[in-house]
């Protein structure tokens, strides 16, 4: 009987481990060779409203919409993109878009004008009416006209650089039409529009369409054939299906490059950049407008003093800072713009000398020990070893730093508490900026206008600062050199009086696979993690 | 009968209520503590409006109200399964859970299908030969696993793996996922991969869950080789055990169908309890180590961006899930052992 069973069983797993064996066979042979690239990124999407997303959903809005024009900030060169040539009137108040013709959504319908006018008045109006989303790029606008099909003109209220703010990816991009109907939504401000988009639905007209969509773990982007610029970028081994995949941590990025799940990272220990490059993995540094800055709480003692943050400032080494906390990864920063934006100033930095910075503090009048408390951002490694410096270099001038680590939500609540009730308001504050447009308006107006209450952590509030940047913002369109010199004098003023210091610009290093190139023209300083892929090269898999 | 349906609506009632306390804690807990999930919700408004915006989204998520219309209404919600759009996500907060707990618990499972197996058997070896070297090499086996790290196990698994070329990271190899055309219907991977006959994805799929698996198995294995190693010996002490032997029914049958009956309620009590642990586990070894989605860093970012509707909802279904598994546990206990009546 034993022997029977026996014999029954090795004939099933032979029967078996044939069927298998010619399964795997047949699907051996895949039906088509694709070439993918997988995109670590180290944040989740927190939305894909192409007039609205103000966060991390610039990573997928931005191979899969487009805006009128590209802007290179380095070197002041504009590039079309949906629209093909543009001018203003002598004053800069009237701006007309001569439009691409022969480009599709990826829904099919057709590009026009009318395309622009709904895209740039729903972001513009839903920011008017309710505050939400950066739609404060079209503030100057007052009407957008359609003239013909592929021509449109904006009347604006004041002069102001349109072309700038046209090429703006943040509130910039343009949707087709026809989503009204496919999302049934009411108007292009109902909210049941917002709610289509952000559940993965979208109609771009970038290289690339959104395929599948979730936020807290992958985005799949399939290559659109269609594409006008597919002739113009002719890189025939462009990626032809693109996987953002949310891997939030570094060791998790680095795990997944090394057993090859992933192409590229964009956030690995910075400790293991060196090990992962002796593997074969190539780098781009990228130098970005991603900055980090320190505020002073000037509405509270002993750092409502001029003179004592400024004998906390000479205490603190940006060198050292730059080398410890970034591992090397920055610039050190100036003033309080990042290197190469618009209106940037060298010089602007308070040098370490602990005979300078006793002085400062002998005539505050402060008398040490004395004890302050700094803010920072609990989930950013930079910041709490940038903080723990400040804490042991503060030491030797006899002020004992407290470390408050926060969460980014706790942060910006406490942060913000400065203009209800700054005494219990840290006395600095470690945050970090990235540009929303290539003005220094972006940083100038959200960090230290008066106005400002829920990014102005510093509590700094000065009238004559805030008319010069205003006037500064409204100078852009008419005297763009005059403007820059305003913004540079208005980051003096913050300089002299020592309210915040940029520490850095980010140095980002993108570590990818030997399989793929990322030419530098794939990389935005404006948008760091926005990658251009229809010019990234991959090998056959 | 061994189960009363007075016990089950009894159990089904309380079960309810810790439900209920979870969430009413947990609300207050998030929402009170500094992070305004308001400023998210707006979309961390930068112009001069942005006062505006947060204004209205504190409205619209309804936290101007007093905190004791708050909890009650957000309870209702949950208990309607009612959470809304997430803060963070901006997608709706069930379907962002189960995409994240499928990944986990079929990582549970393969971890479960290791685990359970090999400790009752390893156990119940130990027990049969006890004082024997096999005993004492099997016993000292279970001290080592149940005390062995599960982040460091899983990271020298990883590094091993890598070094050997062996996928080991992620959920399944992408291209081979586009190519071969394999779609996710229910999110477990092992499952809708068989349905679609695709074997190729099936197996590497297999492959990359099984280093995490076997890091998160040592835990209750090694609980689990001690526990049923007691057992056991326990049983086989019993009189009725002597009386088998004495009447002579042949030693299998004693030792595969008396004893192994006799402690399984004890197995299925245990697993229900260690279940707690290796979900744990799995939160901290799945995405940190192997690179996977699941509820741990859902959790995490949930928390990081007051995002109480998904931290809640999260700490909800698990807390329903750990209920329902003891429950099971529990029922399975009384109908397997006539000495327990519920």
């Amino acid at each position: 009987m034993n022997r029977r069973l026996t014999l029954a069983l090795v004939v099933l797993a032979l029967v078996v481990g044939l069927t298998v064996f010619t399964w795997m066979r047949q699907l051996g042979e895949p039906g088509e060779r694709l070439r993918v690239v997988v995109y670590a990124y180290n944040d989740v999407i927190t939305g894909i409203d192409p007039s609205l997303e103000d966060d991390t959903g610039l990573v997928v809005l931005g191979v899969v919409y487009e805006p009128l024009l590209y802007y290179n900030p380095v070197t002041g060169i504009f590039k079309p993109a949906l629209a093909l040539s543009w001018s203003s009137n002598g004053d800069g108040t009237e701006w007309v878009f001569k439009l691409r013709e022969n480009v599709v959504f990826h829904d099919g319908t057709k590009f026009n004008a009318t395309a622009v006018k709904v895209s740039v008045e729903r972001a513009m109006n839903i920011y008017r009416e309710t505050g939400r989303g950066l739609g404060y790029v079209w503030d100057s606008v007052e009407e957008v006209v359609v003239v013909d099909e592929y021509t449109v003109k904006f009347k604006l209220f004041y002069p102001q650089r349109l072309d700038i703010m046209a090429s703006a990816c943040y509130a910039g991009y343009v949707f087709s039409p026809s989503v009204l109907e496919r999302s049934g939504a009411n108007s292009y401000t109902d909210r049941k529009l917002e709610e289509w988009f952000n559940l993965g639905n979208a109609a771009g007209t970038g290289p690339y369409m959104l395929e599948s969509y979730s936020s807290e773990s992958e985005v799949r982007l399939r290559k659109f054939e269609r594409w006008w610029g597919w002739s113009e970028v002719n890189n025939p081994r462009a990626p032809d299906v693109v996987i953002v995949k949310i891997l939030t941590e570094p060791q998790a990025q680095y795990n997944s490059l090394l057993s090859g799940v992933i192409d590229i990272a964009t956030s690995v220990p910075r400790a293991n950049i060196p090990n992962l490059i002796s593997r074969g993995f190539r780098t781009y540094n990228l130098t970005t407008y991603h900055n980090y800055l320190l505020f002073f709480n000037v509405k509270r003692h002993p750092t409502s003093l001029e003179d004592f943050r400024k004998a906390v400032l000479h205490t603190i080494d940006l060198d050292e800072a730059v080398s410890v906390a970034m591992g090397g990864y920055a610039l050190k920063g100036s003033g309080v713009l990042p290197h190469g934006f618009p209106g940037f100033v060298e010089g602007l930095t308070y040098k370490p000398n602990l005979t300078w910075a006793r002085e400062y503090l002998m005539s505050s009048g402060v008398e040490t020990p004395v004890r302050i408390q700094l803010l920072y951002q609990v989930d950013y490694e930079e910041t709490r070893k940038f903080a723990e410096l400040v804490q042991s270099r503060l030491r030797s001038l006899g002020v004992e730093v407290e470390l408050y680590p926060a969460t980014w939500t706790q942060l910006k609540d406490i942060a913000r508490s400065v203009w209800e009730d700054p005494e219990d308001t840290p006395h600095i504050i470690i945050a970090d900026w990235w540009p929303t447009m290539a003005s220094p308006y972006d940083y100038l107006y959200a960090m230290f206008h008066s106005e400002s209450k829920e990014w102005n952590f510093a509590g700094y509030e000065n009238p004559a600062f805030d008319e010069l940047i205003e006037e500064a913002y409204e100078l852009e369109g008419s005297d763009y050199e005059h403007a820059m010199q305003l913004y540079r004098e208005a980051q003096q003023e913050i300089f002299d009086k020592a309210v915040a210091i940029n520490l850095w610009d980010e140095v980002k290093p993108f570590i990818y696979s030997k399989r793929i190139y990322i030419p530098p023209e794939a990389m935005n300083p404006l948008y760091m993690y926005v990658i251009r892929f229809e010019v990234v090269s991959v090998e056959g898999t | 009968m061994p189960l009363s349906l007075n016990y089950l609506a009894k159990r089904l009632l309380w079960s309810m209520l810790v439900v209920v306390g979870v969430a009413v804690l947990s609300y207050l807990i998030i929402v009170l503590s500094p992070g305004d999930p308001a400023v998210k919700w707006a979309g961390n408004p930068r112009g001069a409006n942005a006062s505006l915006a947060i204004e209205l989204a504190r409205k619209e998520l309804g936290l101007q109200d007093p905190i004791y219309v708050q909890v009650p209404r957000f309870v209702v919600n949950v208990l309607t399964g009612n959470l809304g759009l997430s803060i963070f996500y901006k997608q709706p907060v069930f379907p962002v859970i189960t995409s994240n707990l499928t990944s986990t618990l079929e990582l549970l499972l393969i971890t479960y299908l290791i685990a359970i197996p090999t400790g009752v058997l390893l156990g119940y070896f130990s027990a049969v030969r006890r004082g024997s070297r096999v005993d004492d090499f099997i016993q000292q086996l279970g001290v080592l696993l149940a005390n062995t790290p599960t982040f460091w196990l899983g990271s020298a698994l990883f590094l091993v793996l890598v070094t050997h070329e062996i996928p080991s990271s992620g959920r399944v190899d992408y291209v081979l996922a586009i190519e071969t055309g394999f779609q996710s219907i229910t999110g477990f991977y092992l499952l809708d991969s068989l349905v679609q006959g695709n074997l190729r994805v099936f197996l590497d799929v297999l492959v990359r869950l099984l280093p995490p698996a076997l890091a998160i198995s040592v835990y209750p294995m090694g609980l689990m080789i001690r526990v049923v190693r007691t057992l056991v010996t326990e049983v086989l002490l019993e009189d009725y055990i002597r009386v088998s032997v004495a009447l002579g029914v042949k030693k299998r049958r004693i030792l595969w169908t008396f004893t192994l009956r006799a402690v399984m309620p004890g197995v299925i009590q245990l697993s229900g309890i260690a279940f707690a642990y290796s979900l744990v586990d799995a939160m901290v070894v799945e995405s940190v180590v192997f690179g996977r989605p699941g509820l741990g860093r859902l959790l995490i970012d949930a928390l990081n961006s007051s995002d109480f509707r998904i931290a809640i909802g999260l700490i909800v279904v698990v807390t329903v899930f750990y209920l329902v598994v003891n429950t099971l546990a529990d029922v399975v206990q009384a109908l397997t052992d006539p000495r327990v009546r519920l």
